[in-house]
């Protein structure tokens, strides 16, 4: 095991856990609720560093990405759709992205947003092109750790600590109204679909694939999952805290990214702003080209065309194609002047309608004695994977009435 | 596995990515040929191409992948086969079985140049 690449590929998942959702989520969830919903990402962090791990260890034991081993594990049928569920919410997660991202550099430069979204559109295909796969991932991955500046805020806020270790454990806040009790359940299932947003097990999996993942990876798989989700879970609490120290008092809604820079504003002034602000561009735009190649994986993978960006575009013709479409797709989408913070409300829904779907192959393909071999699921993967996958069919079947009851979070 | 053994048909080939020689994606199982001139059916060639979902899906489905991706099939015979296990791995290049047609088509609108 290289120490370098290790810490290299931690940084990266430290760096490019929080995207645009989270960055929404947690900022509204810590006004609106105080430190109330903190045990949900920690709960939901766990979740994702199960699951991830499975997927990595899938793909590098079976060398199979998780759409591939999908089809054949649900057939043609059940298998389409949950690729066309997938690809639309990816494509709106990306559509989201895209919108933020421009809200972010509209921020910073003072440019138009429409000319900023088709200005991040033409970055982000040129980066994709131009890079290989380990460096797109480490580039967006490591830059993102700007966003390193909201742990330091929440420090430099002194927040109650003690109210903030009581939101790490799972309750509900008494007294709530029963329509305050219905947007806290919102909040809820929103943390866990932004959490475990189903393009994170296609990215990672396809990536282990990319690098050429074998058994000897398995440790770094194991610890980039857990300390690197942990860690990055770690800046979406700090949003959160900051958020329920800062906006709740003073009844500020949080609802568009800018305002979460604004947490770091106050502390630290206006070089930690700037500093906010990059690492949200860097994370959010890091998010864009995950959601975007997640889809271009999905597809190619489904079909069984040559994919994969350690290749040259020009060698996996159908995925580059696909991955060039699905970025202009996206980008239509936001010139259509569709409010970006309700894309980001569509994805969560659309994702967490999708979980169980992505999820359940993973569970039996990891649990497989004819792929697995050796490697396979033991006692504490299984538990903690069904049970999330419990968790997450529990979430998809609450999503819409939640959605509808508080027409998006909003009532 | 190897493919001169005894397999279970649909769980354990339909579906499954193809790989040629040289380890590039070339397609899925999306349905099996058999010859039926015995008692016993034995497998003749692998259905490779939208036109194979025919039979696995409802018509109305198939009308729609028919217009968006054609209706072609490539067979590909049992002979080609290295070896099954979590892909179905093929003796020689895609090319061979003719089943990189659709990526050559499209590789024409990809420009080739500016990638590290």
């Amino acid at each position: 095991m290289n120490p370098l690449e290790l810490t290299l590929g931690i940084m990266t998942a430290v760096g490019g856990f929080v995207d645009i959702s989270e960055l929404v989520f947690a900022a509204q969830a810590g006004s609106s609720f105080g430190y109330a919903l903190i045990w949900v990402f920690a709960f939901a962090t766990i979740g994702i560093i199960v699951l991830g791990e499975m997927s990595g260890r899938v793909a590098a034991i079976a060398k199979q990405p998780v759409f591939n081993l999908m089809r054949h594990r649900l057939g043609l049928k059940l298998g389409l759709v949950t690729l066309l569920a997938s690809l639309i919410s990816n494509l709106i997660t990306c559509a989201a992205e895209i919108g933020g991202l421009a809200i972010i550099l509209h921020l910073l430069t003072g440019a138009t947003y429409m000319l900023m979204a088709a200005a991040s559109v033409v970055v982000l295909i040129a980066t994709i092109w131009v890079l290989r796969f380990k460096w797109i991932e480490r580039t967006y991955g490591l830059l993102g750790l700007f966003m390193v500046i909201f742990a330091i805020a929440l420090v430099k806020a002194h927040p109650p600590w003690a109210d903030v270790a009581a939101g790490l454990v799972p309750h509900i806040p008494s007294g709530l109204s029963s329509k305050e009790l219905i947007s806290f359940a919102y909040f809820t299932v929103a943390i866990i679909s932004a959490v475990m947003f189903p393009y994170e097990a296609y990215f990672y999996s396809s990536g282990a694939i990319e690098e050429g993942w074998g058994p000897k990876d398995l440790v770094i798989n194991r610890l980039t999952c857990i300390v690197g989700f942990a860690l990055g879970s770690l800046l979406a609490i700090s949003i959160l805290a900051n958020s329920a120290h800062l906006f709740g008092p003073a009844n500020i809604d949080p609802e568009l990214p800018g305002s979460a820079a604004m947490q770091v504003a106050l502390p630290l002034g206006g070089l930690g702003l700037i500093l906010a602000l990059l690492g949200m561009l860097f994370a959010v735009a890091g998010a864009a080209v995950e959601t975007c190649l997640a889809n271009a994986y999905s597809a190619a993978q489904f079909f069984g065309w040559a994919w994969g960006r350690q290749k040259k575009p020009w060698q996996a013709p159908r995925f580059t194609i696909a991955w060039v479409a699905i970025m202009l797709l996206a980008l239509g989408i936001i010139l259509t002047g569709i409010d970006p913070m309700k894309l980001v409300e569509y994805a969560v829904l659309f994702s967490v309608l999708v979980l169980p779907l992505t999820y359940l192959p993973l569970l039996l393909l990891s649990q497989d004695r004819h792929f697995m071999r050796t490697h396979r699921n033991g006692l504490l993967g299984n538990v903690l994977g069904w049970f999330y996958f419990v968790v997450i069919v529990i979430a998809a079947i609450a999503a819409v009435p939640l959605f509808i009851l508080t027409a998006g979070g909003q009532a | 596995m190897k493919p001169t053994g005894r397999i279970e048909l649909i769980g354990g080939l339909l579906d499954l990515p193809l790989l040629d020689k040289e380890g590039v994606y070339c397609g899925v199982v999306d349905d099996i040929e058999l010859d039926g001139a015995s008692n016993a059916p034995t497998v003749k060639s692998l259905l490779v191409g939208p036109g194979a979902y025919r039979g696995r899906l409802p018509g109305w489905a198939m009308r729609i992948v028919g217009g968006l991706a054609g209706t072609r099939i490539t067979r590909v015979p049992w002979e080609a086969i290295a070896a099954i296990d979590s892909s179905v791995r093929l003796l020689d290049t895609a090319n061979a079985y003719g089943l990189h047609r659709s990526e050559n088509r499209a590789r024409s609108f990809v420009p080739k140049r500016g990638a590290m």
